[in-house]
């Protein structure tokens, strides 16, 4: 039988743990509905960009002409504009922004330093060094649909994140960040100075566009270069998707992240290989198109705050976003004449950086 | 009279001298053409490393071009007058110190080309072969003129550089320069004549748009897989050049070298844009 | 026995290819509920068997067993949820919260893609709690105090539910404060909560104060090893730091303590034995 006195003796502290447990209940759903609302918010933005930005133009087109079937292609300009020039551009757009975005996440993460960007590395200075060959040399040799100045592009970003990858890592035992960076930091000295003796001996035009490729474009008039490099995005993407949680850990530190189950050589890996696929991927489709990287992911920060399971996905839509708006701006502010896309995302990113240094001090 | 001091430079550190330079060097290709034209081939006894005509050159050292001009193999040839681009303000200053005259050229339309070739004859002695030169090429210009007359001026675009299988990183003639001069001669109407720059790099959009009837691609050299780059501009069937089939290869040195040669480049135009007028 | 070293050696080998012991034959076991100190001079390998003790490293030679079990034939998620490990400073990359920083030690319960569910914030909660640091949640771990930021590292490794949990130096950087605070919290822990620990630390007093048990290493070998009074004397400080000591209980403090009164007489002597 049971007195009044037990009974109230355990009230209280059912009421108390039936309070910590409806908090705990919250905070759970908290967590999944804020990823899930934050990741929805930002693709909802990369969809709309990406839908309302083949509609503007330099030129003047009718929708209604575009896409009027009676209207043989051959013949339709207007539809021509949209599909051939327009569509592609901004398809090439939101996937090199979502490459570079995310690659920037991840080599920061890998890293251990807000500051790294998806060029850190060497991977795109290896990218230019094989672009420069192409264009000194008159490489005229295409693969299937890839043509050589792309083609070289990828071989050069493989070949210089495969040497890195050498030179930081001693069989199975995990990366050592710090000869990671060096190793960056050395092949991009290297690389800069490969190039500068490549435009040197190269003629008027040849170094045009050589300058030309070094500032970004996604004009591709069509859809094959980027089918080229889908497969190449498409497996970076899918490891992306596997390294949110580990680079948590990994940020925090490698014996900390080690002691609570993470295979740290492995998650390097993965996260180094990924990240170097799309930044060469995106570097070979576009040219490399500096800032994307560092300001989509600082400034998704500043919003989502470090999470990488919310950071990662919401970088990668508003990276697209962002780079297809530059693009948007790149082509139109002083149309008919363009300015390089790299000049529009510097122009952005320089004064975003003063700005966060002036915050911060 | 052409004027002096209008687009081209000259700079005379010291007196006219009595005599015309016997020992000239030319870093600029255009320029060295021009002086073996007027006759003043037997007076140059240096050019730059890019220089191909006329054949004569090639037995002549090499000192350097925009870039890269070797001061020191220069000196060693002890010249009295260096032919330099209008940059190389550098290389001009360390001229002067050593007391060598210098003329330096600017990139400009077939005017300056014409006004370079007058200047040159009377630094070198071959005034009356200069004039006889400059009235030939203007009479071949006007021939030219003749030929095309009274027939539509099609809408041309001259393209001189771009990704080799792609239609990326082009670069086309602009309203200024050359290439738009002998388009205009040949009876073309340049589709960028309103950008008033030598070069454009047009977006795909801007080419479908601005709709060319003809295009002309000109190469130092054949491009050695013609019908990939036939096929690039497949992916523009709206532009009526490549709809019917006028989309040209014009390959040779004359044709991007702003010298006495260009009335070769005019003609060439001639032929490919009206080529009922060659018949 | 939760977690104990048979003969376990560990060497590493620099550039040139030689080898340097860390670690020679060492053997011992830790008993549940125990608060054990490892306790010896910079390169006497503490670190090392720490290491060794959580997984981090293999050794060269001998075995780990947890729970009777080696620890090299279990997963590391597997380790994970049985040993946690407070690193002696955590410098994360990013600005995290302090409440991010507790469920982050939830990762080895959790599936590749699962989130956090409802007991896994309980259980964060209650580690936070247990520390002290549940008024912290959601304030920037960056901007907290030294003592504050330890106290949530411990947290995160409580949150682990670890049988074991091992601390490197866990208040080597912090001010005295700081440190009575984090070994009031510990010794809490050990004895209100049976959490059983094993702490590297090269503070003699702090050992003194806290560690039932001591281990005292030397070189890569252990030089005694059992119950903090039986271990801890004037001959065992003079063995392993050369220097003369007086070490007496003290009645106010309730422990053993460690006064350094000068160098050896025979620092030779002392070193070669």
């Amino acid at each position: 039988m049971t007195s009044p006195t037990d009974a109230t003796a355990h009230v209280a502290p059912a009421t108390h743990q039936a309070r910590e447990r409806r908090h705990a209940t919250r905070g759970a759903r908290a967590t999944r509905a804020r990823i899930a609302a934050t990741v929805g918010a930002f693709g909802a933005l990369a969809f709309l960009t990406c839908l309302l930005a083949p509609l503007v133009g330099s030129t003047h087109i009718s929708l209604v002409r575009a896409f009027d079937r009676s209207i043989p292609f051959a013949d339709n300009v207007d539809a021509q504009i949209f599909f051939v020039a327009r569509l592609p551009r901004v398809l090439a757009g939101a996937l090199v922004g979502a490459g570079l975005a995310s690659a920037g996440v991840v080599f920061q993460a890998l890293l251990r330093n807000p500051l790294a960007d998806p060029f850190t590395l060497g991977v795109s200075g290896g990218a230019s060094v094989g672009a420069m060959l192409a264009i000194t040399f008159g490489l005229s040799m295409a693969v299937g649909p890839v043509s050589p100045v792309p083609l070289a592009t990828l071989a050069g970003a493989g070949a210089a994140a495969l040497l890195v990858y050498r030179l930081a890592t001693a069989a199975g035992r995990a990366m050592s960040t710090s000869v990671l960076l060096l190793a960056g930091v050395t092949l991009n000295a290297f690389f800069s100075a490969v190039i500068m003796l490549l435009q040197y001996v190269s003629s008027f035009t040849e170094v045009y566009r050589a300058m030309r490729w070094l500032m970004g474009d996604l004009d591709i008039g069509g859809f094959a270069p980027v089918i080229a490099v889908l497969p190449l995005m498409a497996i970076a993407f899918v490891l992306f998707a596997l390294l949110p949680s580990a680079l948590n850990q990994l940020s925090v530190g490698s014996d900390a992240a080690a002691s609570r189950g993470v295979d740290v050589a492995r998650v390097q890996r993965l996260a180094f290989v990924s990240a170097s696929l799309a930044t060469s991927g995106s570097v070979s489709l576009a040219g490399p198109i500096g800032f994307v990287g560092i300001v989509v992911p600082h400034l998704v920060r500043l919003i989502v705050g470090v999470d990488h399971r919310v950071v990662l996905p919401a970088s990668a839509l508003f990276g697209a976003a962002f780079l297809v708006g530059c693009d948007l701006v790149a082509r139109t502010l002083f149309s008919p004449v363009e300015i390089p896309l790299g000049i529009v995302t510097a122009m952005i990113g320089g004064p975003f950086f003063l700005w966060l240094l002036v915050r911060r001090g | 009279m052409a004027s002096l001091y209008g687009s081209a430079h000259l700079q005379a550190p010291s007196p006219a001298p009595a005599r015309a330079p016997q020992r000239i060097v030319s870093l600029v290709p255009a320029l060295t053409e021009t002086l073996f034209a007027i006759g003043a081939g037997p007076q140059v006894v240096g050019v730059s490393s890019y220089d191909q005509f006329p054949p004569e050159v090639k037995k002549l050292p090499q000192v350097g071009a925009l870039l890269d001009p070797d001061t020191e193999r220069i000196l060693a040839l002890r010249p009295d007058l260096v032919i330099t681009y209008g940059s190389q303000l550098n290389a001009e200053a360390q001229f002067a110190r050593a007391g060598i005259r210098t003329y330096s050229y600017r990139h400009g339309g077939i005017a300056t080309v014409l006004e370079s070739l007058r200047d040159l004859a009377m630094l070198t002695g071959h005034r009356a072969d200069g004039e006889r030169i400059a009235r030939d090429l203007q009479a071949r210009f006007d021939a030219v003129r003749a030929r095309v007359r009274g027939r539509r001026r099609l809408r041309t675009m001259v393209v001189f550089e771009h990704d080799p299988g792609t239609l990326r990183s082009m670069f086309v003639s602009g309203g200024i320069g050359f290439l738009h001069d002998m388009l205009d001669i040949a009876g073309g109407e340049d589709v960028f004549g309103d950008v008033k720059r030598e070069s454009v790099q047009p977006s795909m959009e801007t080419l479908i748009s601005r709709a060319p009837e003809v295009i002309v691609e000109i190469r130092g050299n054949l491009p050695s897989n013609i019908d990939a780059e036939r096929r690039a501009w497949l992916a523009l069937t709206t532009v009526p050049a490549v709809k019917n089939g006028r989309v040209h290869f014009l390959a040779g040195e004359y044709l991007v070298v702003p010298g006495p040669r260009v009335a070769q480049g005019v003609e060439a135009f001639a032929r490919t844009l009206h080529p009922d007028a060659y018949r | 026995m939760p977690l104990s070293a048979q003969h376990v050696s560990y060497s590493y080998t620099s550039r040139r290819g030689t080898a340097s012991f860390a670690l020679r034959d060492v053997s011992l076991a830790i008993e549940r509920g125990t608060l054990t100190g490892l306790l010896g001079p910079n390169g006497c390998g503490k670190t090392t068997l720490l290491r060794l003790l959580a997984g981090i490293l293999r050794p060269h030679a001998g075995t780990v067993t947890l729970d009777g079990r080696a620890l090299s034939d279990l997963s590391r998620r597997a380790v994970a949820r049985r040993i946690a490990v407070v690193p002696q400073e955590t410098h994360p990359a990013f600005d995290y919260t302090a409440i991010e920083m507790v469920l982050m030690g939830r990762h080895p319960h959790l599936g590749v893609f699962e989130l956090e569910g409802p007991r896994d914030f309980d259980i964060a909660h209650e580690a936070m709690v247990s520390t002290g640091t549940d008024h912290l949640g959601d304030r920037a771990y960056m901007t907290l105090s030294g003592g504050e930021k330890q106290r949530v590292i411990i947290a995160s490794a409580l949150a682990q539910q670890p049988a074991v949990l091992l601390l490197d130096e866990p208040t080597a950087s912090l001010d005295l404060g700081y440190q009575v605070e984090i070994a009031s919290l510990l010794r809490q822990l050990n004895r209100e909560r049976s959490v059983t620990m094993v702490m590297a630390t090269h503070d003699l007093n702090l050992a003194a104060s806290i560690c039932d048990t001591l281990v005292l290493m030397r070189d890569g070998r252990i030089q005694s090893y059992g119950a903090t009074s039986d271990v801890l004397d004037s001959d065992a400080v003079r063995r392993l730091y050369g220097v003369d000591a007086d070490v007496r209980f003290h009645d106010d403090a309730g422990h053993l303590v460690v006064v350094p009164v000068g160098p050896a007489p025979s620092a030779v002597e002392g070193r070669t034995r």
